[in-house]
């Protein structure tokens, strides 16, 4: 290592761990854990600089959360000026090659798109000390033997949830529907945080409607989807909120239907049709090109997180159908409140 | 006049290449409609199979590359191998399974559960123990829909694919939030505990830490060459193929078509047992709901048997094309301006699609090349079986003797 290279890599490490203190004194690092540390290196010349992105078994036409990471890299690319490439996965077994490829081709950032890479990624980034990795959805302390040079991007969903839930409420008052209902992919973190935000919503607008939730346990096939949503719409349900990925696609068919509205997840779905009352936003795209023109600044969370709400245009909602668009306004208040920390939105479901 | 030995053996290697070169050209012409120059993402797709690794004037870098990729390959290939002759047993017994993907579960449940417990026990013992137990339940498992298509006459391709989703859902069951198989670690995440670095198989090539070549190649090997002698080499073999010509021949010469179905299936689903066994202790590791539900290998094992003729050597031939295809696939997505990300993946399914589907029509190879037709591979022999079955008992094509005409091939 020649001096330069040396005096580079302390600078980095003090500096980081200047970074750190500084951040601690004044408690602005609130979400990191106690392990977490924000390094501040050289800026790198976007020309040098490969954003690798690899997909799950979803793949990019999912109308969710790989495609929305695969926005986020070309908005990269086109607005920061960085190479990429995306791979994505068939199979489980794609998980470590595809990963170890990306590093091995020298991209300075990899990320991981969903929890499902959790092992492959404690696997693979150990290997490549010297990469930078981020997983959507994942909290860096929970990949196996916590790695430094990964941090996790987590959403807020609850506060999307919370949104929607909210709209879906005043939708049924206004209208006289007792039911409301949602179909969760399974019963994990990142999906009962929307569920539970949209219960509470939902609560908070009409206090006396009757709240329905299912699991599919698959985020793939609709047709397991579709059949839960049709048993919920048969109990009275007018209202379908999906958490379930590709499979969700399938539960909103179902409220198509019967005629009743759905409501969409991670990405805008209101170009399915005007029964899509709205969305519950995660801008995994946001999240990405965050992530990269941070590293592209020299700034990385290594071993902690990086969290998207409401204040960083992380969570949101999407457009609003011809039922809902009278209820902007109060739903415009009602951002602005979560905004302003007044509302603190549950993360435990109220019905399972 | 029958035709020569070497001329069957010919015809019945020509007529698989010739159908997945039609494919290979007919996806070409998707790629050109899309606006891809199909000779160079072939080519690209053949680098990213790592068979470029073959020539020796691939050097440096490339070489290592060359290397990784074509590891990922054979891991890829080996379990599609064993699903491969899972399908292909039941075809020369006359059944189709389409049940090699629950048969994959349910001993994927046992091999990873197996190898989570009993921490203290003899490291090669643990593997080897827990392996065949998964073939075990895999055999169990298939020989169900063969009892009940022996006893009840239950079609086996309904009941092996309802119990595809009695494996898959309750293995979703077993490893979902709350589970009763969830590891301990994985709060959150629907997975189950992971088998501990002492009982991997060993790696022979690359990394062990990034997925290198395991052992579970040559259990897939073997496998072959042992399904060649079951069916060649042993009286069982006579039998199955026996009754797979024609049943009632079989019946008339004394062999027990119901046994020769529950023994077949079992076998089958020894083989997708040995699939999920080499899986889970070769890279996988863990078991998650997710995989579960969009694992695919059991469902290529039935291309793989009909590319491959369900002969040993066409199945590990075919394994080794799709499990290149899947791998070579995606290093064509490391330059997105070669092919647009979006399609590369759906590039794998067109061909694979394609194969498929011009297997099943090689009817049409067979009327270009002008061969004579011949009935005695695939769905068409259970077919013809089952048709001969209705013809009147002298008909000279139920002379056992004629329906136990040794196959070409393997």
């Amino acid at each position: 290592m020649s001096p330069k290279e040396e005096f580079v890599k302390v600078f980095a490490r003090l500096s980081g761990a200047a970074a750190l203190l500084a951040a601690v004194a004044v408690g602005v690092l609130s979400t990191a854990s106690s392990s977490a540390r924000t390094t501040h290196s050289k800026s790198i010349k976007p020309s040098s600089f490969t954003l690798g992105v690899v997909a799950d078994t979803g793949g990019l036409n999912d109308h969710g959360f790989n495609h929305l990471a695969y926005m986020g890299e070309l908005e990269a690319h086109a607005k920061l000026g960085v190479k990429y490439q995306v791979l994505v996965s068939t199979s489980s077994a794609d998980y470590v090659p595809y990963l170890t490829k990306e590093a091995e081709n020298g991209d300075k950032l990899v990320v991981a798109v969903g929890f499902d890479f959790t092992d492959a990624l404690g696997q693979v980034a150990k290997e490549f000390p010297k990469t930078h990795f981020a997983i959507i959805d994942t909290p860096a302390n929970t990949i196996p033997g916590k790695p430094k040079n990964v941090e996790g991007l987590i959403f807020k969903s609850q506060q999307s949830g919370y949104l929607v839930g909210y709209l879906s409420g005043l939708v049924s008052k206004a209208k006289h529907y007792t039911t409301v209902s949602t179909v969760g992919g399974q019963d994990i973190p990142s999906v009962t945080a929307y569920i539970a935000g949209f219960q509470a919503g939902a609560r908070a607008a009409d206090p006396k409607i009757k709240l329905l939730n299912a699991f599919s346990n698959n985020f793939a096939d609709q047709a397991p989807c579709e059949t839960l949503a049709d048993n919920q719409i048969a109990q009275g349900s007018k209202i379908v909120f999906q958490v379930a990925g590709g499979c969700g696609l399938g539960a909103l068919q179902a409220a198509k239907q019967h005629g009743v509205y759905g409501i969409g997840v991670d990405a805008d779905q209101g170009y399915l049709g005007s029964y899509i009352l709205t969305s519950a936003l995660k801008r995994v795209n946001n999240a990405v090109f965050q992530a990269t023109q941070d590293l592209l600044h020299g700034k990385f969370t290594g071993g902690g997180n990086l969290v998207y709400d409401v204040n960083n245009n992380g969570t949101g909602y999407g457009r609003l159908n011809a039922v809902a668009k009278p209820y902007a306004k109060q739903l415009q208040k009602l951002l602005a409140e979560i905004k302003a920390g007044k509302i603190n939105v549950p993360t435990t479901m109220l019905v399972k | 006049m029958k035709p020569s030995r070497l001329a069957r053996t010919g015809r019945s290697v020509l007529i698989p290449l010739i159908t997945v070169l039609s494919a290979f050209v007919l996806a070409g012409l998707v790629m050109l409609v899309t606006g891809n120059h199909p000779l160079s993402s072939y080519g690209a797709i053949f680098d990213g199979t790592g068979l470029n690794w073959l020539f020796p004037w691939v050097t440096g870098q490339n070489r290592t590359i060359a290397a990784q990729d074509l590891q990922q390959t054979l891991v890829a290939a080996a379990p599609l191998v064993l699903t491969g002759l899972s399908v292909a047993f039941a075809f020369r017994v006359g059944l189709f399974n389409i049940g090699a993907q629950g048969q994959y579960t349910v001993a994927s449940v046992i091999a990873v559960w197996i190898g989570t417990i009993w921490g203290g026990m003899n490291p090669v013992l643990h593997i080897v123990l827990a392996i065949v137990l998964a073939a075990l339940i895999g055999a169990v498992w298939s020989a169900l829909a063969g009892w009940l298509k022996a006893n009840t006459g239950a079609h086996e391709v309904i009941s092996t694919i309802m119990l595809n989703w009695v494996a898959i859902w309750v293995a979703s069951y077993l490893f979902q939030e709350g589970g009763p198989l969830q590891g301990k670690q994985a709060l959150g995440n629907p997975v189950s505990n992971t088998i501990a670095g002492n009982l991997h198989l060993p790696v022979i090539w690359g990394n062990p830490e990034l997925q290198g070549l395991d052992v579970g190649v040559f259990l897939a090997l073997i496998a072959a060459a042992l399904y060649w002698a079951i069916i060649r080499r042993s009286t069982l073999g006579y039998e199955v193929r026996a009754v797979g010509h024609n049943p009632a021949a079989a019946t008339a010469s004394g062999m027990s078509v119901a046994r020769s179905y529950i023994v077949t299936m079992a076998i089958c689903g020894a083989f997708a047992g040995l699939a999920a066994g080499i899986d889970v202790f070769g890279w996988e590791f863990q078991v998650s709901s997710t995989t579960i539900s969009t694992s695919e290998v059991g469902f290529l094992g039935i291309a793989v048997a009909l590319l491959g003729r369900n002969t040993a050597i066409g199945t590990v031939a075919a394994a080794l094309l799709f499990g290149a295809l899947e791998t070579g696939t995606a290093a064509i997505n490391l330059n997105p301006s070669a092919i647009n990300p979006e399609l590369a993946p759906q590039l794998t399914l067109i061909i694979e699609g394609l194969v498929v589907l011009l297997v099943s029509t090689d009817l049409i190879a067979v009327r270009l090349l002008g061969l004579p037709r011949k009935v005695g591979w695939g769905r068409p022999q259970a077919v013809a079986a089952a048709r001969r079955d209705t013809l009147a008992a002298d008909d000279p094509a139920l002379d056992p003797a004629e329906a136990l005409r040794p196959e070409p091939g393997l």
